[in-house]
């Protein structure tokens, strides 16, 4: 990734692009749980959710072998997708702006005290 | 038997593990294993989320594998540290359920 891509995102978005090429040769059902999951995930995205793409990438990948294995959406998600996405991101340090969010106020409301001089 | 998934999911992260030991296998044959035990509500989503955090836990070696039709598939088999996690795993099991034997035995 070089500079200007950093900086615009293009990398970003042809890997986009690649993505919803794949997505598009997928089944209907296979199709409306790829556009769940990204919905899901934006939630754990970071500013430019450049940190989601290996995510999508191993999402869209088990969603393209099950067509292969010929399993339907249902047999390979069951009715948790949002669960699944949790898992997908848990523990991987995916930091989400929840977080960010949590960790500004903690630090505001410190410097505050320590202003207070408590 | 139903709605069998709370109480396993402590536990499907040893599952996995232990078939993975017997033989090098993939997310899709993994499942079908757990659903002929009995584990009928097991989806490969879920499998999918443990071979990752085994992957990212460095508890497995991944190799891609050109499949008959559609994409590569990706094999697990265990490593070192897989072993000794599946062992921890089999004595933390024996623990559990020893203790729960005994609780329903009425021995406390």
């Amino acid at each position: 990734m070089n500079f200007r891509e950093t900086v615009t995102g293009s990398d970003l978005t042809r890997e986009w692009k690649a993505f919803e090429a794949r997505a598009k040769a997928l089944p209907d059902g296979h199709r409306a749980a790829w556009e769940q999951i990204k919905a899901n995930l934006f939630l754990y995205g970071d500013f430019t959710g450049r940190n989601l793409l290996p995510i999508l990438d191993g999402a869209l990948g088990l969603l393209e072998e099950s067509v292969a294995d010929g399993q339907g959406v249902h047999e390979v998600l069951g009715d948790d997708i949002p669960g699944f996405c949790a898992a997908l991101v848990g523990g991987k340090g995916a930091r989400t702006h929840r977080d960010r969010w949590r960790e500004q106020l903690n630090g505001n409301v410190a410097r505050k005290l320590s202003r207070l001089g408590g | 038997m139903d709605d069998l998934t709370e109480m396993l999911k402590g536990t499907l992260e040893g599952c996995v593990l232990e078939i993975i030991a017997g033989e090098e296998t993939y997310g899709y044959a993994i499942t079908r294993r757990l659903n002929e035990l009995g584990f009928a509500d097991v989806v490969e989503g879920t499998v999918y989320t443990i071979l990752l955090r085994l992957e990212r836990n460095g508890l497995v070696q991944v190799t891609k594998r050109p499949s008959g039709v559609g994409p590569p598939r990706k094999f697990y088999a265990l490593n070192d540290a897989g072993r000794e996690e599946l062992a921890r795993f089999w004595a933390k099991w024996q623990y559990v359920s020893s203790r729960i034997d005994k609780l329903k035995e009425g021995g406390g």
